[in-house]
Order: structure tokens, then C-alpha cells, then sequence
């Protein structure tokens, strides 16, 4: 349970307080809710990018996109045939396949998807998990819920990280072409199943090891806990959590519809 | 002098669901006492039960890992069996065999100071306690490194610094000394015997550091612990493992001719925890194995060993250089179908429900087998290394684990073969025999070791890696 959603960079998002970053992310995430112009999102969208893209590099800022690339498909394929209404752009016989409204739909929840996807990932890659603990605390949940929290942010990597693992030793052991290697698409279909449940396994596994090492390492102790780190912003909480508003404050003046 | 660990009539079998017949007890009858300030080394062969009773001592089994207890562990005095774990804490601590079972936090700094959050230490002597500790294990610059992304032997410093820093009275140390290289043994060494409380290692070789430096020698055999003389401990356990140190012998086989051969390699690491100009590269200006050799790889902790297996098996990508096999270039799926590569930690390659499952998995893709032939290409490697194939890999010891790992790949019958640290957690004896199945059809074996004595014995020719480069040397040395 070590994997780190953290990517050491560099930019301003690594010097912004957790806990303001935390209440930007808040409320970027309402916004994008909110109505806004389709402009609008794809801006946040490219600024998101662009972020992400300047605080690591070009392959790590993909990474996001990589992670839903399989559900943006599963939207773009569906979305389209839940909207009938309005001009129909391609037709089926009698059937209404693309319609102009599905498609601005389809835009706006695309846009949105990857919107949020990014600024949380933005979040995690920027701020250590310790950070986020503190921040979360800071806005008054307990240490056993912002412990929790954390823990849950980490265990969805852990499961990618034991799942590339197992592909690792899998690939290690696979037939070469003289032994009759089974290949092709369908094959590694199948392979996949075995290396999905292999990686849940493991995860499901390490869970007795994670209480017996919190409950080793005191966690339980009635004694009040101190910390180890402590969040400091630079030029005091004030002024960033002024920033943490004014960002989706500006966004919202210059993009919103009413 | 009081009593620092009482150990009375100690028995403890896991319980299993589902099993037809009940389980074997893996203690029985356990009596052992320790005097505060004792320093006890109990040797015992892989799976006879060390990681379970050490797990016992510090009220994590049977709490976390279902069975069924009886007898009484007193620790200063005080019944263990109403305790919990973090009532413990500040009385024993455990330093697990496999380091990733334990670690909990994304940075070294943050778990070293986990502990000492939980038992309220005012910060500033929290903030120096952690400096310490790290520096003391050679962490302190890589406080904001992730766990992860370090070495198995950095892990278990990490713990061993986590361990420091608590500074309970009683230290459980699950095969402390392996995956350490031979400064951290040394240090380690020293804080045992400097340490004013009691300290009990486990373990299942009789290391050159163990000579003469702990006064209870015991030795874990069939569920019951016996402490006798060091002289006599060692030969009983020398008798129990079979063990013939001697160099291995150079037997006939039906060579096949294969030669890995890598020129002007130039691996690059970066770790993503931290922000570096300049991440961990590595230089191999040549490096060759041929059919039948076994080649020991060593150096320091960190120094990049498991890194270079893993470009070798074509795991991970080269920034500059080329590998050929017999000439030829190899790459990628290439090198993963030729090279196999047994992992520092076996959890890394084992993943299905039973060592049937392990061991069939690969046969399975291979299309002209036919089940029965299958099936008795399975029976028969498991006889050799002496697994159940019914067993659950889950339940079976480190070393155990290690040696389906190496089941695994005799059957898939590799010209090369990298097993990284093969000698933690397995007797001398099984790591020579592991050694001699998968050589048997000729395979080129490399040894990643920090044992020196063991390198001098297996290996006949070995390279090192040291600052950043891979260079040729004397075996053993």
C-alpha cells in the first residue's frame, strides 16, 4: 500500500497550499456543472492539460486520458443513441442515429468527464499524500476518516501497480512462438481475465497486512496524535485560499451563460 | 534479572476453510525464556513457523490471520492475550521478512514517523528522532523517496529505522540480515549487541555474523523450539538442512551453447517521488553469459541490481546499447521469452489460488501439450521442489514462495535465468539445489547476492556494481 499518486515537478500547483488546491478542486468540480459555455469547459480542459503538461512532461500529462480512454469510447459510441430529439444529422432507415442536440450533449459530458478527471488528478499528482491527510483534517474530518480517505485515494493505483506487475510475470512466462505460442487478439483477450483477477487477489490479500501494520505501528492508541508535518503556505493561508476562489470566480465571470 | 519474553506451552495451527483433513499445527508446545538484555538467534528452516511466531509475539496472529491459539506469551511480565497490537507497541517490535508487508506511508520519512505520531511524541523530538533514524540506516536523503521506488534492501533499513526509532524494549526480527549488503549487516550487527533490551532474530541461515554474538542459540524444528550450545544448535541444523557446503559441482550436462552478450548499455531509472537532475543511471560497458555458467551479480544496496535484470529480461527499456543473444539483437518479447527472471520478492510472481494453478499456468499456452502430459509435467516439478501442489501459495513460507518461483521456471526451461537474492528466506542447501534443477538443461544462471561466502560457492565468475557501473571482478570478493 505504498503506491504514491505523487509525480515530483515543478510549477506553481507544487507551491499552493493542499488546502486551498483542496477547495479549488471543490469548486471547479461544481462548476463544471454549472452553465457554462462549451468554450468554456474545453478552456478548463487545455488549461487543465497544459498544467499537468508543464508540472511533469508531454507522456505523463497523457496518462488521464489513457486511464478513460476506454470509457470515452463506451460515451461516445452510446450517448449519441439516448438523444432522439431535435435535427437529425444521420439516420438509420427509420432510426435517428446522430442527432445536432446528442451531439452537443455528448460534447458537454465529454468535456466534463475530462474536466474533472484532470483536476483531481492535478491534485493528486501535486500535493504528497501526507498533505492531503492534513488538508482534509484541516476542514475538520477526523484522523481515522482522513486516513481512510487517503488510503482509498491509494488503492486503486495499488490494484493498476499489482495488475502491471502480474502483466510483468505473466509476460515472463509466455510461450515463445517454437513452443506453439497461442497469439492474436482473442488470445490476449482471455489473458486479460486471469490478470484481472490476479490483481484483485493481491489486493484483497494485502488488506489483512494493512491493519496489522496500522494497528503495529499504534493506531488505535487513545493518545492524542501529533504530526509529523505540518502544511505551510507560503505567504500566508489568506492569500491562497483567495486564489483558490478567484480561479473558478474568473473562470465562471468570463464563461457562464446567464 | 527479570523475565523480558516467557514463552509457556505456545501452540498454534492456521485454520483453513474448506480443507478436508484439519491442518498441521505449525507450533507445538513452544517453552522459551529470555532474560531482559538477551540477544536470541533461532534458526529454522523455511516454513517451520519463524514468521508465525514472531507475528504471535507482537499480537498480530492469530488477530489478523485466522487460527487457533493455546498457551500463554508473557512479555515483561505481562499475558500478551488481552492485548492489542498498539497496546504492544511501545514494548515490542517487529521487523517482517518481506518489508512490503509492513510499510505503510508514500515517503521514508512520513513511515518512519507513523509510530511516533500514534504515540504522541511532541514534534521537535518527533522531527529528530525521524532525522536520526534515517541517517543511522543512510536514508536521510531519500526521506521524500517513495518506498516503492527503492531497493529490497533499502525497504528493510526502512524498517529497520522505523525500528530504531520506536526503540521498543524488545525487538522480533524476521530474518533481519538478508537483503542487507555487508555494511548494513555489519551495522546492524552492532546495533544488536549495543542494544541495552532484548533483541530475538529468526532466521533460516547460519550467517558468518551470527558467530559467537548471541547468547541463546535455538534451533525451530517440527513446531517446537530447543536451545542448546551454539556448536551444537549449528550441527543440528547443519543435519536438518543436509547442508554440504562445499562448491557445487560441475556435472556433465547436455549443454546447449547460448551466450547473452550486452555492450555499452546505458539504463536510466527515474523515480517519480522526487525531483532529481540527475536520475539513477547505470553503465554495463559488456556483460556475457553463456550456457551452463552461473554468474554472481553483486553490490551495495540501491546500487541497480534488480534494475539491470529487469532490462535484461526485457521488462524494462534500454536508453542506449544493444543485448544479442547468439549474435543476434534481441528485444523486448524476444528477451522475456529467453530470459527468466526470478524476483527479489516472490509475491511479485505468484498470483493464483494453488501451486497446481502456478504451475500450469504457462503450460497451458503452449499448444501442443496435451492435459495428461501437462499434468504430469506439473507432478513431477513439484516433486523435485518439494511442493504440495495443492497448497496455497498465500499460506506457504517466504521461502517456500521462493522456491515455487523457481518451479516455475525449470518448467519453462530458459537458456538464462537471473534470480535475484535467491539466498533470503531458503537454506543454503535449497538455494544450491534450486540452483543445480535449473542449470540442468544447461540454463545460464546470474545470482544476485549479498553473500559472499554463497557467491564463492556457486558462482564462477562474477561482475559488481559499484557508482553507477558494471564491471568485471573476482568472485567472492
Amino acid at each position: 500500500m505504498t503506491t504514491s499518486t505523487f509525480v515530483a515537478g515543478r510549477g506553481f500547483l507544487y507551491i499552493f497550499d493542499a488546502r486551498a488546491k483542496l477547495f479549488t478542486v471543490l469548486l471547479l468540480c461544481v462548476m463544471v456543472f454549472l452553465p457554462i459555455r462549451q468554450i468554456g469547459l474545453w478552456t478548463l480542459v487545455a488549461a487543465a492539460f497544459l498544467s499537468a503538461w508543464y508540472a511533469t512532461d508531454f507522456k505523463q500529462a497523457l496518462q488521464p486520458i489513457k486511464t478513460i480512454l476506454f470509457l470515452l469510447v463506451v460515451m461516445i459510441l452510446f450517448t449519441p443513441l439516448t438523444y432522439r430529439g431535435g435535427e437529425v444529422l444521420v439516420r438509420l432507415g427509420e432510426f435517428p442515429l446522430v442527432t445536432k442536440e446528442a451531439l452537443v450533449n455528448l460534447n458537454i459530458l465529454v468535456a466534463r468527464f475530462l474536466g474533472i478527471t484532470y483536476i483531481c488528478t492535478l491534485y493528486m499528482w501535486t500535493t504528497p499524500m501526507a498533505d492531503i491527510n492534513l488538508a482534509l483534517r484541516w476542514y475538520g474530518l477526523s484522523y481515522h476518516a482522513a486516513l481512510v480517505l487517503t488510503l482509498a485515494f491509494r488503492f486503486v493505483p495499488y490494484i493498476a501497480d499489482s495488475f502491471r506487475m502480474i502483466q510483468d510475470s505473466h509476460a515472463l512466462r509466455s510461450a515463445t512462438v517454437a513452443d506453439g505460442e497461442r497469439t492474436g487478439g482473442r488470445q490476449r483477450l482471455a489473458d486479460v481475465m486471469p490478470t484481472v483477477t490476479a490483481a484483485l487477489v493481491v489486493a484483497l490479500k494485502s488488506i489483512p497486512h494493512l491493519a496489522m501494520s496500522l494497528e503495529h505501528r499504534g493506531l488505535g492508541r487513545d493518545t492524542k496524535r501529533t504530526s509529523y508535518r505540518r502544511l505551510v503556505a507560503k505567504g500566508g493561508l489568506f492569500t491562497h485560499l483567495l486564489v483558490s476562489v478567484m480561479i473558478p470566480t474568473v473562470f465562471w465571470l468570463v464563461f457562464n451563460t446567464l | 534479572m527479570n523475565t523480558a519474553l516467557d514463552i509457556a506451552d505456545l501452540s498454534f495451527t492456521y485454520r483453513r476453510y474448506g480443507a478436508q483433513a484439519p491442518p498441521d499445527p505449525v507450533l507445538r508446545a513452544v517453552d522459551l525464556s529470555l532474560q531482559e538484555g538477551s540477544k536470541a538467534l533461532i534458526l529454522g528452516l523455511p516454513d517451520s513457523g519463524k514468521s508465525t511466531l514472531s507475528k504471535i509475539l507482537c499480537a498480530l496472529v492469530p488477530r489478523h490471520f485466522d487460527g487457533d491459539l493455546a498457551g500463554t506469551v508473557r512479555i515483561g511480565g505481562t499475558d500478551i492475550s488481552d492485548c492489542t497490537p498498539w497496546e504492544l507497541m511501545t514494548r515490542v517490535t517487529l521487523v517482517a521478512q518481506n518489508p512490503q508487508e509492513q510499510l505503510l506511508m508514500t515517503t521514508c520519512a512520513d513511515e518512519v514517523a507513523f509510530p511516533l505520531e500514534s504515540l504522541g511524541i511532541e514534534r521537535t523530538a518527533l522531527v529528530d528522532r525521524v532525522r536520526n533514524a534515517l541517517q543511522r540506516w543512510g536514508l536521510y536523503s531519500m526521506a521524500q523517496v517513495n518506498p516503492q521506488e527503492m531497493s529490497g534492501g533499502e525497504r528493510k533499513r526502512l524498517l529497520l529505522a522505523v525500528t530504531e526509532a520506536v526503540d521498543a524494549p524488545l525487538w522480533i526480527m524476521d530474518e533481519p540480515f538478508d537483503d542487507l549488503d555487508e555494511q548494513w549487516r555489519h551495522l546492524l550487527l552492532s546495533r544488536i549487541l549495543e542494544k541495552k533490551g532484548t533483541v530475538v532474530v529468526f532466521a533460516s541461515r547460519y550467517l558468518d555474523e551470527f558467530r559467537g554474538n548471541f547468547d541463546s542459540y535455538c534451533h525451530l524444528l517440527g513446531g517446537t523450539v530447543g536451545c542448546k550450545s551454539e556448536e551444537e544448535i549449528v550441527v543440528e541444523y547443519d543435519r536438518e538442512c543436509d547442508l554440504q557446503f562445499t562448491p557445487m559441482q560441475e556435472e556433465l550436462y547436455e549443454l546447449a551453447d547460448h551466450t547473452l552478450r550486452c555492450r555499452n548499455l546505458s539504463i536510466v531509472h527515474p523515480r517519480r517521488s522526487v525531483s532529481s537532475d540527475q536520475p539513477f543511471s547505470l553503465s554495463v560497458p559488456e556483460f556475457h553469459i553463456a550456457s551452463g555458467e552461473v554468474v554472481a551479480l553483486v553490490g551495495p544496496n540501491g546500487a541497480g541490481k534488480s534494475t539491470l535484470s529487469r532490462v535484461l529480461c526485457g521488462l524494462d527499456p534500454l536508453v542506449e546499447g544493444s543485448i544479442t543473444i547468439d549474435g543476434s539483437v534481441i528485444a523486448g518479447k524476444g528477451l522475456q521469452t529467453r530470459v527468466g527472471y526470478l524476483f527479489q520478492n516472490p509475491d511479485y510472481g505468484i498470483f493464483l489460488p494453488t501451486v497446481r494453478d502456478e504451475l500450469g499456468w504457462s503450460l497451458h499456452q503452449i499448444r501442443h501439450l496435451g492435459a495428461q502430459e501437462r499434468e504430469q509435467m506439473v507432478s513431477s516439478c513439484a516433486r523435485l521442489f518439494h511442493l504440495d501442489l495443492d497448497d496455497n501459495p498465500a499460506m506457504m513460507g517466504y521461502g517456500a514462495r521462493k522456491q515455487l518461483q523457481a518451479a516455475v521456471y525449470y518448467l519453462l526451461d530458459r537458456p538464462f535465468v537471473i534470480i535475484d537474492e535467491l539466498d533470503s528466506g531458503v537454506t543454503y542447501a535449497a538455494a544450491f539445489e534450486i540452483v543445480s534443477l535449473l542449470r540442468k538443461n544447461g540454463a545460464a544462471i546470474v545470482i544476485i547476492t549479498h553473500d559472499r561466502t554463497f557467491a564463492r560457492n556457486i558462482a564462477q565468475r562474477q561482475y559488481t556494481i559499484a557508482g553507477g557501473v558494471v564491471s568485471p571482478s573476482e568472485v567472492g570478493v
